[in-house]
C-alpha cells in the first residue's frame, strides 16, 4: 500500500515536471540573454559604474554602491547634463506619442474611407502606394526628411518661399527647423516647450504613420456590411451621418488596438528621432530612449544609464498595462 | 398609405438587363408578393423602389409622386433586409429610434413610437440589448420594428424570413400577415418561396428572367396559371407536365402523350377544336391524380396505367412517384392508399382540373 502510494506520487511528480523539462532550453537561453543582463543592470543602477569599471565589472575596486543616488539625481535634474529635466522629457515623450496617434488615426480612417469609394479608379494602385512608407527603413526616411527641412536647400523652405512669393513676399524663407529653440506657439504644452523641430518631426512622422492606420482601416471597412449603409440611407442618414453613425463606431474595434500599437511605437521611436534631431535643439525633442542612449554612448555613465533604463522599464510597464486594458475593453461587436 | 406603380421599368447593369419592361400597379393597403427563382430580378425590383438602385428607364410612382430621382430617405418607405441590417453597436431601442432621431423627431414621440412597436412585436424586454445578444427571430422582429416606427407609406420586405429556421418561419409568416392587417399599409414583399407568397399575399407577382409572368390573387394563380413557368413554380409538389399532341376526332378531343391518351371532357373542348396535331404540354397537379380505390365519385375521371416507383408517406397524404412509359409524375393520394413500390395500377386523372399549354409559346390554351 505504502509502496503503491509513493510510486503514484513519483509518476505524478514526473508528469508535473515534464513541461518544465521541455521549457528548460528556452529558460536557459532567456536566462543568459534576458534575465542576467536585467539583474546586472538593476545592480549597477545602484553604483557609480563608469567606463573604467568595464574591465572588471562588479569586482572593480573603484566601484561604489551609492544607493538611490542615481535615481534621485535623475528625478531632481541634478545630473551635470545641460537642459535635462526628467519630467519634461517624460511629458514630451507622452505628448509626442499621443499627438502622433491623434493625427494618424483620423487621417488613416478618412483616407481609407475615401479610397473605399465604390467604382473608384485605380483603387488597388493607391492602396499599394500607401504601403510604401511602411516598408522604407526609418533611417532613410529620417535622412530624407532632414534634407527636406534643411535651412538653405530644403524643399520645405523653398515651398514656403514660393507660397510667400505668391502673396507678394519676395524674401526667401530660411526657417531653422532644427536649431530654433524658440517655441512658435509658446505655452502650447505647459512644462515642455514644443520647438519647430517638434513640428518638423510631426510632419515627417505623419508621412510615416498614417499609411499603417489606413491599411488597418481599409481592412476593417471591408467587414462592414453594405446593407447597413443601405438601411441607414433609407432611415434618412446623409453621407456624413453614415460616416459618424456607422463607419466610425464599427471601425472602433479595429482602430483602438491599432492606435495603441501606434502609441507604443511612437513612444519608443528611437531611430527616427535620433537621426532627425538627435533630441535637439536643447534636448527639446528628446525621448526617454534617445536620452538613455546618450547617457551610455556619449557620456558613458553606465550606472546612471542603468537607473534610467530601470525607470523607462517602469514607465513602459505602466503604459503597457494601460494600453492592454484599453485593448481588452474593446471587444468586437459581432462576438457573442 | 399609398399605391405603388412600376411603369415600363427597365434596369440594366452594364450590358446585362435585369428587368425588362416591368409594369405593376400595387393598390393602396395591398400585400403584394414578388416571387420568382433566384436571379429573376425580384430583389432588384424592390431595390429600385427603395431607391438603392437607379432606374435605367421607365417610372416608379409612390402615391401620386414619381420617385425616380427622389433619395431613399424621402420616399416615405421602410425596408426590412434579408440580413436584418441591424446596427450592431446600437441597442435595440436605438436601432429602432435611429431613423426618427435623424429626422429630429421629439424625444417623447420617439419613445412613444418605439414602445408601441416593441409592444406589437413582443420585444419590450429586449429594448436595452445589443443585436448580438438576440436570436435570429428576435433580430427579425427588431428589423420589422425599425420599419414600423417610421410609419412609412410603404413597407418593403426583402426575403425577411429566409435566415430563420422552418418552424420560426411559419410563425413569423402569420405575424407579418397580422401586422399587415393591423397597420393597414401597403406591403411589398420579395421571396423565392412560393409557400410564403401563397400564404401571405393579397396578390402575387410572379417574375422570371426580368419579366412579369402573371399578377393575380394566390387562388387564381394556382387554379389558372397563364403559362408553363407559373404553373410549375406555384404549388408544391409542382404540377406534372407531359409533352403531348392534340388529336381532334369529330367532337372528341384527345391528348396523346405517346404513352397514354386522355380525352378532354366535352364541356372544355372548345379552345382545342382547331388544334388537331398541335404540340402541347399537358399539365395536371398531383392532388388531381387519385388512387382508383379512393377516387371521389363525382369527378370526370380518366384511368392512366402506371407503375409505382417511389412512395412517400406523409401521414395526412401519400405522395406516389409514378412511371408511365417515358413519363414520370407525382400523385398526391389518399393516405389509406395501399399502393406500394412496384405495383401497377390505373390512377385516375381528374380531367376537370387539367391544364394545356402551347409547347412553343408555353402560354396556357384555354
Amino acid at each position: 500500500m505504502e509502496i503503491a502510494k509513493s510510486s503514484k506520487k513519483k509518476t505524478q511528480w514526473k508528469r508535473a515536471s515534464l513541461p518544465y523539462f521541455y521549457l528548460l532550453p528556452a529558460f536557459l537561453v532567456m536566462g543568459v540573454i534576458t534575465f542576467y543582463p536585467l539583474i546586472y543592470q538593476l545592480i549597477i543602477s545602484f553604483t557609480n559604474f563608469e567606463s573604467k569599471d568595464l574591465l572588471l565589472g562588479l569586482k572593480s575596486p573603484d566601484l561604489q554602491f551609492i544607493g538611490f543616488k542615481n535615481y534621485v539625481d535623475i528625478f531632481t535634474a541634478a545630473l551635470p547634463v545641460e537642459n535635462f529635466n526628467f519630467f519634461r522629457v517624460l511629458e514630451f515623450n507622452f505628448w509626442w506619442a499621443l499627438s502622433n496617434v491623434m493625427l494618424h488615426v483620423p487621417a488613416g480612417v478618412l483616407i481609407a474611407t475615401l479610397l473605399n469609394t465604390e467604382g473608384l479608379w485605380l483603387k488597388r494602385i493607391y492602396r499599394a502606394i500607401y504601403i510604401l512608407p511602411v516598408v522604407v527603413p526609418p533611417l532613410v526616411v529620417a535622412t530624407v526628411w532632414t534634407n527636406i527641412f534643411d535651412e538653405r536647400y530644403g524643399a520645405m523652405n523653398q515651398l514656403l518661399t514660393s507660397i510667400g512669393t505668391y502673396f507678394g513676399n519676395t524674401a526667401p524663407v530660411y526657417i531653422r527647423w532644427f536649431e530654433d529653440v524658440k517655441p512658435p506657439i509658446p505655452g502650447f504644452l505647459p512644462g515642455a516647450p514644443l520647438t519647430l523641430a517638434y513640428y518638423a518631426m510631426m510632419v515627417a512622422n505623419f508621412w510615416l504613420g498614417w499609411p499603417f492606420m489606413s491599411v488597418v482601416a481599409t481592412g476593417a471597412l471591408q467587414s462592414i456590411p453594405r446593407d447597413l449603409y443601405e438601411a441607414a440611407s433609407i432611415d434618412g442618414a446623409t453621407g456624413t451621418q453614415q460616416f459618424w453613425g456607422i463607419t466610425v463606431p464599427l471601425l472602433r474595434p479595429a482602430m483602438i488596438p491599432a492606435a495603441v500599437y501606434g502609441f507604443t511605437l511612437s513612444f519608443n521611436l528611437f531611430n527616427f528621432v535620433f537621426f532627425m534631431t538627435g533630441g535637439g535643439p536643447a534636448r527639446s525633442t528628446e525621448l526617454l530612449v534617445t536620452f538613455a542612449y546618450n547617457l551610455v554612448r556619449n557620456l558613458r555613465w553606465y550606472g546612471v544609464a542603468a537607473a534610467f533604463a530601470v525607470i523607462i522599464f517602469v514607465v513602459a510597464l505602466i503604459v503597457f498595462l494601460i494600453t492592454n486594458r484599453i485593448t481588452r475593453a474593446t471587444q468586437n461587436y459581432q462576438e457573442a | 398609405m399609398a399605391s405603388v406603380t412600376y411603369k415600363n421599368v427597365v434596369k440594366k447593369f452594364g450590358d446585362l438587363t435585369i428587368i425588362k419592361n416591368l409594369n405593376i400597379a400595387v393598390e393602396d393597403k395591398e400585400f403584394l408578393v414578388l416571387v420568382g427563382p433566384s436571379g429573376c430580378g425580384k430583389t432588384t425590383a424592390l431595390r429600385l423602389l427603395a431607391g438603392l438602385e437607379e432606374i435605367t428607364d421607365g417610372e416608379i410612382i409612390i402615391g401620386d409622386r414619381v420617385v425616380n430621382d427622389v433619395a431613399p430617405k424621402d420616399r416615405d418607405i421602410a425596408m426590412v433586409f434579408q440580413s436584418y441590417a441591424l446596427y450592431p453597436h446600437l441597442s435595440v431601442y436605438d436601432n429602432m429610434a435611429f431613423g426618427l432621431k435623424l429626422r429630429k423627431t421629439p424625444k417623447d414621440e420617439i419613445k412613444r413610437r418605439v414602445d408601441e412597436a416593441a409592444e406589437i412585436l413582443g420585444i419590450t424586454d429586449l429594448l436595452q440589448r445589443k443585436p448580438r445578444q438576440l436570436s435570429g427571430g428576435q433580430r427579425q422582429r427588431v428589423a420589422v420594428g425599425r420599419a414600423i416606427v417610421r410609419e412609412p407609406k410603404v413597407f418593403l420586405f426583402d426575403e425577411p424570413l429566409s435566415n430563420l429556421d422552418a418552424k420560426l418561419r411559419v410563425q413569423m409568416r402569420a405575424e407579418i400577415s397580422k401586422l399587415h392587417q393591423r397597420l393597414q399599409t401597403t406591403f411589398i414583399y420579395v421571396t423565392h418561396d412560393q409557400t410564403e407568397a401563397m400564404t401571405m399575399a393579397t396578390r402575387i407577382a410572379v417574375i422570371n428572367k426580368g419579366n412579369l409572368q402573371q399578377l393575380d390573387t394566390p387562388q387564381n394563380l394556382y387554379d389558372s396559371p397563364n403559362n408553363l413557368f407559373v404553373a410549375g413554380f406555384i404549388g408544391s409538389p409542382a404540377m406534372n407536365f407531359f409533352p403531348a399532341k392534340i388529336a381532334v376526332n369529330g367532337d372528341k378531343v384527345i391528348v396523346d402523350t405517346g404513352d397514354f391518351q386522355v380525352q378532354i371532357p366535352a364541356s372544355h373542348t372548345a379552345p382545342y377544336k382547331g388544334l388537331n396535331g398541335h404540340s402541347v404540354i399537358f399539365g395536371i397537379r398531383p392532388e388531381n391524380i387519385h388512387d382508383p380505390e379512393f377516387a371521389p365519385q363525382n369527378i370526370n375521371g380518366v384511368s392512366v396505367s402506371s407503375k409505382v416507383d417511389v412512395t412517400e408517406l406523409m401521414g395526412n397524404e401519400t405522395l406516389l412517384y409514378l412511371v408511365s412509359g417515358k413519363n414520370t409524375f407525382v400523385g398526391r393520394v389518399d393516405p389509406r392508399s395501399k399502393l406500394r413500390v412496384g405495383n401497377t395500377t390505373q390512377v385516375i386523372f381528374d380531367m376537370d382540373k387539367i391544364h394545356i399549354f402551347d409547347a412553343n409559346t408555353e402560354e396556357a390554351i384555354r
